[in-house]
């Protein structure tokens, strides 16, 4: 589903100590196979837009909707991933910055019907400096009345999301700031606390005549945050400007203070500068994912922005793999699924079926324990972990099954939150089974996609690795390595 | 040089004192000022503001306490707090509307509270399979199960059958969760409280039901209480008593455990530096379990207080964050991984929220504060943290290279 990214150039050229790269016959790997590379980008960027238009015209659809969905979320996912996986600070307040964006989105593009009936609800605290507030009127004001025109909705949309982006990215730089003094968990909880704190703030009376307090405003034009050309053209962008990112020299200097910040610093990185910016970068995009999610939703509500999103946002970055944005995109597909597609979980059941399921999944962690625990050779193999889970497990299942006589198992109960519940164990597991994700730091190729071993040495390597670790080698060789090496040049080209 | 700065220390020891008899000065002037512009903010008014600070203060401290002692330990900012503090607070609920129980599930409540019980008697014996330990647990799930099939429990029943469940609660996502993780980068750690945390919210929507609780259970406490101060009355509940005696109770006991067993001493131990502990012969494992044990106990109090101070409980998915993350703000306002500290930072906390809102009342020409109480705490403790991060009693943590 992911939009496909064009090979990147990533990783040195291999040493080659005593002949050039291209004496040797080496060709660093973003040149093999370049045009077949191109080719294939070529044909997958036309794949996704087939799948789209498809989606798009098979016209107001669920999955219409679950693809526009997937977009959005995706450019909140990718621009935390810049902050927590590129950057390596935990950052938890992106439902804050997704938050200002959205209500700025909103406000700006709100159609005047919806202005009108604001303004003459009584109870309405937006006021009338705020009603004010459109592109429209900007655009009469500065004398381009053809930007103000129903069909050019579009052009107020991307002026007024991006204007979203920029109040975002303001209080990015804000929150960026206790990042010079904080660390680590500390940080983390100040980002959360901002977050919490800007939701908080917005239903107040200092903000609630911008804001409408707890109300929020109805009418917000859906037709670009459901539409999977706008969502996903945006998420192109996102994706471009991260993935060049990650590749500049600033991506660089921002993996250099996830590895170590210390270390960066003496080797004359700005951590400061690139901290602030990374969060800058981060919350315009969190700000744009705002503005299309108000969108997609047609309202600016403050319970749309909760602590949730951020914990969906950071499932699918760990689940796909943190510092990776082919990882942050499959985690998001993945969230996107169950959140859309989870319904059966939450319809109700009988209590027998539950306690089974709760059984099943019982049997599933002894089983996993058992085999981590072989694994790693601990003794005794079924430890409590193991045999707890196990006796619970069985009984739970033994209940399920030939419980449902019992008149107590037959009340059906229904499983509200079980989505929820479903990504948080998914979370709890990947942190403790795999916590590098499944793509790890690594990018999707199609090098990769082929398994084409990249990191393979050459002949010459090969030989040169065997000369340095073997030091009587180095002494025997010592002498006649040169003709050696003319041999193999000769052999190689 | 050491003469220097002792006496640079000596000439600013003055200096709290100065800046706490100022403030102290400020808030009398300012309340004097109040009291001539308006008679309604008269002594009883203020009085009211700091008997109820003083109650939310203990309650912040009570769970703060179990932030600040799970971060000493393993350096882990235990998010799920929060929500061991709800579901302490509906185990209470339930235990008091739904006993007498049926037989069956007063089993299985009893074999958990019993396994908490044991636990306890486990600091003193050090061994769950001792005989005075099996004992004490048979005894006790017999007597449990029995009281609770059979009567209908009081609040503070309620409240201690509550904190053996959410112990067992605690020692359990230590053991799950946590546990595997021991090592592991500390992003992760963080991010899996995160998560069970959420997991935890979810499962009250579940297990419990998504909409407020009236949370009253019959007591003497929760009556009015009415007296004089400076010719007028003042109305509030006795929990203003209770709620700060049963957080001196239980901080005075855990201040007596943590200095005076031979656990306490290895939980000290562990705070200081885990792998020296370890190499002295100090079970680390069973310490951190201790230790969420102990914290989790401590919520459950807390939620049962909150819950009787509040008459209602408010929807699972979201009463635990608001108390979680404030207690959490209070730990290190008065110093993370300090227990006097987090009690000091819960009260100043409690001031902050209410006595402050008093100073600053709604008045013809204000609008007041209320409505900005909720980001107090997390504007001071992002202040505490750009100004002094080790918080006001606090050991020094600055990370080291």
């Amino acid at each position: 589903m992911s939009a496909s990214k064009g090979p990147a150039p990533q990783g040195a050229p291999a040493k080659a100590a005593t002949l050039s790269p291209a004496e040797a016959g080496y060709k660093p790997h973003y040149l093999l196979n370049r045009s077949r590379n191109t080719l294939l980008t070529l044909a997958g960027l036309a794949l996704v837009a087939v799948i789209l238009f498809f989606v798009d015209s098979s016209g107001g659809t669920k999955m219409q909707q679950v693809f526009a969905l997937f977009a959005i979320w995706g450019i909140a996912t990718v621009s935390l991933n810049l902050v927590n996986g590129v950057t390596g600070i935990l950052s938890l307040g992106h439902h804050g910055f997704m938050l200002i964006g959205g209500y700025v989105t909103g406000l700006l593009i709100l159609p005047q019907a919806a202005r009108d009936n604001l303004s003459a609800s009584a109870r309405s605290s937006l006021s009338d400096f705020a009603i004010g507030l459109s592109v429209e009127n900007w655009m009469r004001a500065l004398g381009l009345d053809f930007l103000a025109t129903p069909e050019t909705l579009w052009a107020r949309f991307l002026i007024a999301v991006f204007i979203g982006g920029l109040m975002a990215a303001l209080f990015g730089i804000v929150v960026g700031f206790p990042s010079l003094r904080l660390r680590g968990d500390y940080l983390a909880i100040v980002t959360f606390a901002f977050g919490e704190a800007i939701r908080l703030l917005a239903s107040t009376p200092m903000m609630a005549s911008f804001t409408n307090g707890a109300l929020g405003f109805a009418g917000v034009p859906s037709e670009f945050g459901k539409s999977v050309w706008w969502t996903f053209g945006l998420l192109s962008i996102a994706v471009f400007v991260m993935a060049r990112l990650k590749y500049s020299s600033y991506g660089r200097a921002l993996q250099g203070i996830r590895e170590d910040e210390i270390a960066a610093e003496a080797m004359g990185v700005h951590t400061a500068y690139h901290k602030v910016l990374a969060f800058a970068i981060s919350a315009f995009f969190a700000g744009v994912a705002g503005g299309l999610w108000v969108s997609w939703v047609g309202t600016a509500r403050l319970d749309l922005f909760l602590f949730f999103l951020t914990f969906y946002f950071l499932v699918a970055i760990s689940v796909g793999g943190t510092g990776s944005i082919t990882g942050a995109l499959i985690g998001t597909a993945l969230v996107v699924w169950v959140r859309q597609y989870g319904d059966p979980l939450e319809q109700s059941y009988p209590l027998s079926t539950w306690v089974l399921a709760l059984g099943c999944v019982l049997l599933a962690v002894a089983l996993i324990a058992f085999l981590v625990r072989r694994h790693k050779r601990l003794k005794p193999v079924t430890g409590p972990v193991v045999l707890g889970p196990l006796v619970l497990g069985v009984l739970a299942v033994g209940f399920g099954l030939f419980g449902t006589e019992m008149t107590a198992l037959q009340q059906s109960w229904q499983g509200f939150g079980m989505r929820a519940i479903t990504l948080a164990i998914l979370l709890i597991a990947i942190m403790i089974l795999r916590p590098a994700g499944v793509m790890g730091r690594k990018e999707f190729s199609w090098a990769m996609l082929f398994r084409e071993r990249l990191d393979e040495p050459t002949d010459e390597e090969r030989r040169q690795d065997a000369w340095l670790s073997n030091a009587a080698l180095a002494a025997s060789l010592a002498g006649d390595d040169e003709e050696e090496d003319a041999d193999e040049n000769g052999g190689a080209v | 040089m050491s003469a220097i700065s002792s006496t640079a220390k000596r000439k600013r020891a003055w200096l709290p004192w100065a800046i706490g008899l100022g403030l102290v000065g400020l808030i009398v002037w300012r309340m004097f000022y109040l009291y001539s512009i308006n008679p309604a903010f008269n002594g009883a008014f203020f009085a009211g503001a700091f008997v109820r600070s003083f109650q939310l203060g203990s309650l912040y401290a009570l769970i703060a306490l179990g932030y600040t002692m799970v971060y000493g330990i393993i350096r882990l900012i235990n998010f799920a707090h929060g929500e061991v503090f709800m579901v302490g607070a509906f185990a209470a609920y339930f235990l008091f509307t739904l006993t007498p129980l049926a037989l069956p599930v007063a089993i299985i409540v009893a074999l958990i509270v019993t396994y908490g019980f044991m636990q306890i008697l486990n600091f003193w014996r050090g061994s769950m399979t001792d005989p005075l330990v099996l004992a004490g647990g048979a005894l006790a799930f017999i007597t449990v199960t029995i009281a609770l099939a059979s009567t209908t429990l009081g609040w503070l029943a309620a409240m201690v059958a509550s904190m053996f469940v959410t112990g067992v609660l605690g020692v359990t996502i230590d053991r799950v969760a946590y546990r595997p993780l021991r090592g592991a980068p500390r992003n992760s750690m963080l991010i899996t409280a995160i998560a069970v945390s959420f997991f935890l919210q979810n499962f009250g929507i579940l297990a419990f039901s998504n909409r407020q609780t009236p949370f009253r259970p019959p007591s003497f406490w929760t009556g009015p209480l009415q007296f004089e101060v400076l010719g007028e009355t003042l109305f509030t509940s006795w929990m203003v008593v209770l709620v700060p005696m049963v957080t001196a109770v239980l901080v005075v006991a855990l201040t007596l455990f943590v200095t005076r067993t031979r656990l306490g001493k290895a939980m000290r131990a562990t705070a200081q530096d885990a792998e020296t502990a370890r190499m002295m012969g100090v079970n680390v494992d069973r310490v951190i379990a201790t230790t969420f044990l102990l914290g989790s106990m401590l919520a459950a109090a807390a939620a049962v207080m909150w819950g009787m101070t509040f008459g209602s409980i408010n929807q699972p998915a979201i009463f635990g964050i608001l108390p979680g993350i404030k207690a959490f703000a209070a730990a290190v306002i008065g110093g993370i991984g300090s227990l006097p500290g987090a009690v000091v930072g819960g009260v100043l906390l409690g001031f902050l929220e209410n006595f402050l809102t008093a100073l600053f009342p709604r008045t013809q020409s204000f609008a007041g504060i209320t409505e900005y109480k909720d980001t107090f705490a997390f504007v001071a403790m992002i202040l505490i943290l750009l100004v002094r991060p080790s918080g006001i009693i606090g050991e020094d943590l600055s990370e080291k290279v």
